[in-house]
């Protein structure tokens, strides 16, 4: 009986092959290169501790991918006997990961640890290792169907491709920013004024932007004569597509909308993620870092930036588009899309963890509400039952938006941010951040205790 | 009143004065005097000019910036011309830019002939040098510059009489006449089209308003396309305990339930299959038995209670009730809220017995 979902088949095998003979030309010429600046290292005592020339290390690295491309390329073995694929238990441990808060802890810890370790990681031989090791990962991962269905869809190649670009920009950022930070230590003039990279309009700009835009052309091209549309059969009212996903760059957004209510993250925050874009200049007071690359000048505008734009909106992205599966289930990177996969949720309202399980008796009712005030006003009964309902949640949130600013002043750095910006844009400031940290704390909200609301009103479609 | 004095007069005054104070006994040389009034022939000619208006200002109250200036003047000319090169004149409380400079300089000759010896001459000479119009000082210089500039223009305005203004048209009375006459045809129109302006706005209006009225004809359309609200969808019996059926969802939006989950009563109900979170199309999944959104992920009980993901709230029932045919009908064009308490409405059910 024929697999219909073979994780190998003779055109992955010899694809995989043109693969690694790319990654192998790749790392010939970086081993060239560190060939000609002949450097060396001392290997391990277990070696012998002699001197090595570094590229050598390189050099083998280089034959193996030529081999593994070689035996990828001249194999006629089955595709279902060929040994070099991702092993079930990698798999499962990688699968094991496809849960949002541990994703999301995940990328946050990741950004971390790439502003923490910056230094290290901006030396070109860590970066190209790095690089070496996503491209490995990439590779290695397409012998396996389900990755190979999520990353080869023709909506997601170019996501898969911004993922690299990501990367790439941090790291530029990053090596120029080490680069100022030292310089600025040891006293010596910015990067910037040193090596002035000011250039002439015509020819050398215009010609390089006529080589990109050709280039960009031939690249749009390509992309559109090899990559079919992803057409899909005609809308139908009745019929939503499942799984029923955002343009990638809103796939941020459709999370956000897994956690608020609609108007909340389809609207507010929307709305709020944009002012506050614009409201930074009037914030901002550091006027250092202008017009060059730097990260101790700007340590907390750029780190608050990282984290809204790499866990929060790149990051969703990723996880909006390879680990969201058929009803919006969590799907692991290499877990078939199961339209019954069973996940049992239960998510309830604060005011029902308060009245239901603390205080265990029901929901306040009209019954429960003062006579006189049903007698006199009934239009006030509603909302003085929701107000009693829903006191907990609403204090909370008062709490967390209007008190919550105030208690950050004892952090030494808001203390300092409170004298230097004043009341009131302290507290623009401080909401805007609080807003942003509103989404990983539901987030975590809702996997840790199914917490559903904070502020639940249907009646009046309010809801937080 | 004596004549007027120009700044380069004043100048030379002071400078006088200055000199005699410096120079000590030396008297002031009246070649500077003389040869000052000979030498400014535009000076002397400028105040002539500007001698007869003041008869006229001088008396009345000053009007304008020119007769303050001239009144200015005639004090200037009264105090100092009397007491000519005397000395308390200078050491008045200096009134005026005059006054100020003639100080200034005063000091600056007194200071020179003290340095050096055999120059007691100087201030004199300085002075011819400034009568003669040769190497001016550059204030004297720019004084005259801007006495040239506006000293002129500026006492013009208190020469004029007082313009007159001429008789206004009697415009009022013309329109006060057309009153009474009927609003011809022609004026509406003209009033409507008349100019640009007026044509630009009518028509403006006119297509806006077309337009509203059009938008307005589009809500009420000839063929309603749509399927009618109020169906049949077969005998309840068509309906087993305990399922959900499809069978409408694709041509109508509704799911048929039947299920004695809800308060216990053994109930068949009509549900929209509209996610109450954001309006996508939910499945009925079987084997789960659940509504799942395929959007968002909320996720419904059979009764259509929202439990999981994102939706606010249940599911929303439409009307339904057995027709006389005995046939169950559903009325879509009412919904039944679960959260307003409108589930307990009988006709947003049909138990069966």
């Amino acid at each position: 009986m024929v697999n219909p979902h073979p994780d190998l088949t003779t055109s992955v095998i010899h694809g995989l092959g043109w693969a690694y003979l790319a990654l192998f030309l790749m790392n010939l010429v970086w081993t060239i290169r560190v060939y000609r600046g002949h450097t060396e290292f001392r290997s391990p005592e277990l070696f012998g501790g002699m001197m090595i020339p570094s590229a050598t290390p390189w050099a083998v690295y280089s034959i193996i991918l030529f081999l593994l491309s070689l035996v990828h390329l001249i194999t006629n073995a089955a595709p279902d006997t060929f040994m070099l694929v991702m092993p079930e238990f990698a798999k499962n441990f990688i699968d094991g990961f496809a849960d949002p808060t541990i994703f999301f802890a995940l990328s946050v810890g990741l950004m971390a640890a790439v502003i923490y370790f910056r230094e290290t990681l901006v030396k070109p031989t860590v970066a190209w290792t790095i690089l070496n090791m996503m491209l490995l990962f990439t590779t290695f991962s397409l012998t396996d169907y389900d990755f190979r269905q999520i990353v080869g869809k023709p909506d997601n190649v170019p996501i898969v491709s911004m993922l690299y670009i990501v990367a790439f920009f941090t790291w530029l950022y990053f090596s120029r920013a080490v680069e100022n930070d030292k310089r600025k230590a040891e006293g010596r003039p910015l990067f910037e004024q040193e090596k002035n990279e000011k250039i002439l309009v015509w020819p050398d700009l215009v010609y390089t932007e006529l080589i990109c835009m050709i280039a960009l052309t031939v690249i749009l091209v390509v992309w559109g004569v090899v990559l079919q549309a992803p057409l899909e059969e005609p809308a139908s009212a009745a019929k939503t597509p499942n799984p029923s996903k955002a343009p990638w760059y809103f796939l941020g957004l459709q999370e956000m909308l897994v956690y608020y209510d609609p108007w909340l993250a389809g609207v507010v925050f929307p709305s709020v993620i944009l002012g506050g874009l614009m409201a930074i200049p009037y914030i901002d007071f550091n006027k250092l870092g202008n017009g060059y690359y730097t990260f101790k000048d700007r340590a907390f505008s750029v780190s608050v930036f990282m984290f809204g734009f790499l866990p929060l909106w790149v990051a969703m992205i990723i996880l909006g588009t390879f680990l969201r599966g058929p009803n919006w289930n969590f799907f692991g990177i290499y877990e078939f899309w199961d339209v019954h996969k069973l996940e049992v949720l239960n998510n309830v309202n604060l005011s029902e963890y308060f009245w239901i399980k603390f205080l265990n008796r029901g929901l306040p009712t009209a019954a429960d509400i003062p006579n006189f005030i049903s007698a006199n006003v009934p239009a006030l009964v509603t909302p003085v039952v929701i107000l009693l309902r829903e006191w907990l949640g609403i204090l909370l949130t008062l709490l967390y938006l209007g008190v919550a600013p105030m208690v950050m002043v004892y952090i030494p750095k808001f203390k300092e941010f409170f004298f230097r910006m004043g009341f009131v844009r302290y507290m623009v400031f401080t909401n805007l951040l609080l807003m942003m940290l509103a989404l990983p704390l539901k987030m975590v909200l809702r996997w840790s205790i199914s917490l559903k609301y904070i502020v639940a009103i249907p009646e009046w479609f309010f809801n937080i | 009143m004596a004549k007027k004095l120009t700044t380069a007069e004043i100048l030379a005054q002071a400078r006088k004065q200055a000199a005699g104070e410096s120079a000590g006994a030396e008297s002031p040389p009246p070649a500077t005097e003389s040869a000052d009034a000979g030498t400014q022939p535009e000076a002397a000619s400028a105040a002539p000019a500007a001698a007869p208006k003041k008869p006229a200002a001088g008396g009345a109250k000053p009007t304008s910036t020119a007769d303050i200036l001239a009144a200015a003047r005639a004090q200037k000319a009264a105090g100092a011309a009397a007491p000519a090169g005397d000395k308390p004149a200078a050491k008045a409380t200096p009134k005026s830019t005059a006054d100020i400079l003639a100080a200034a300089r005063g000091k600056a000759a007194a200071a020179v002939p003290a340095k050096g010896e055999g120059k007691g001459a100087k201030p004199a000479a300085t002075g011819a040098a400034v009568a003669s119009g040769e190497p001016l000082p550059s204030v004297e210089e720019m004084m005259k510059a801007v006495r040239g500039g506006s000293g002129g223009p500026a006492a013009e305005p208190a020469v004029k009489p007082k313009p007159t203004l001429p008789p206004l048209p009697k415009k009022p009375v013309v329109a006060a006449k057309k009153a009474p006459e009927a609003v011809s045809r022609r004026g509406v129109v003209m009033s409507l089209i008349g100019t640009p302006f007026a044509a630009a706005w009518t028509f403006l209006t006119a297509t806006t308003a077309t337009a509203t009225l059009a938008m307005a004809r589009f809500m009420f359309p000839n063929v309603l396309v749509e399927p009618p609200t109020r169906f049949k969808v077969g005998p309840p019996g068509d309906y087993p305990l305990g399922t959900v059926s499809n069978k409408w969802k694709s041509s109508r939006g509704i799911w048929i339930v039947h299920t004695d989950q809800y308060d216990g009563g053994n109930l068949i109900y009509a549900l929209a299959s509209v996610c109450t979170h954001l309006g996508c199309t939910p499945n009925w999944l079987d084997g789960e038995q659940k509504f799942k959104c395929p959007c968002h992920g909320s996720g419904f009980y059979i009764t259509g209670i929202n439990f999981e993901g994102p939706a606010p709230r249940p599911l929303e029932r439409v009307g339904l009730r057995v027709a006389p045919d005995g046939m169950l009908e559903v009325d879509k064009s009412v919904k039944f809220q679960e959260e307003m308490g409108q589930w307990a409405d009988p006709t947003s059910y049909v138990e069966i017995a």
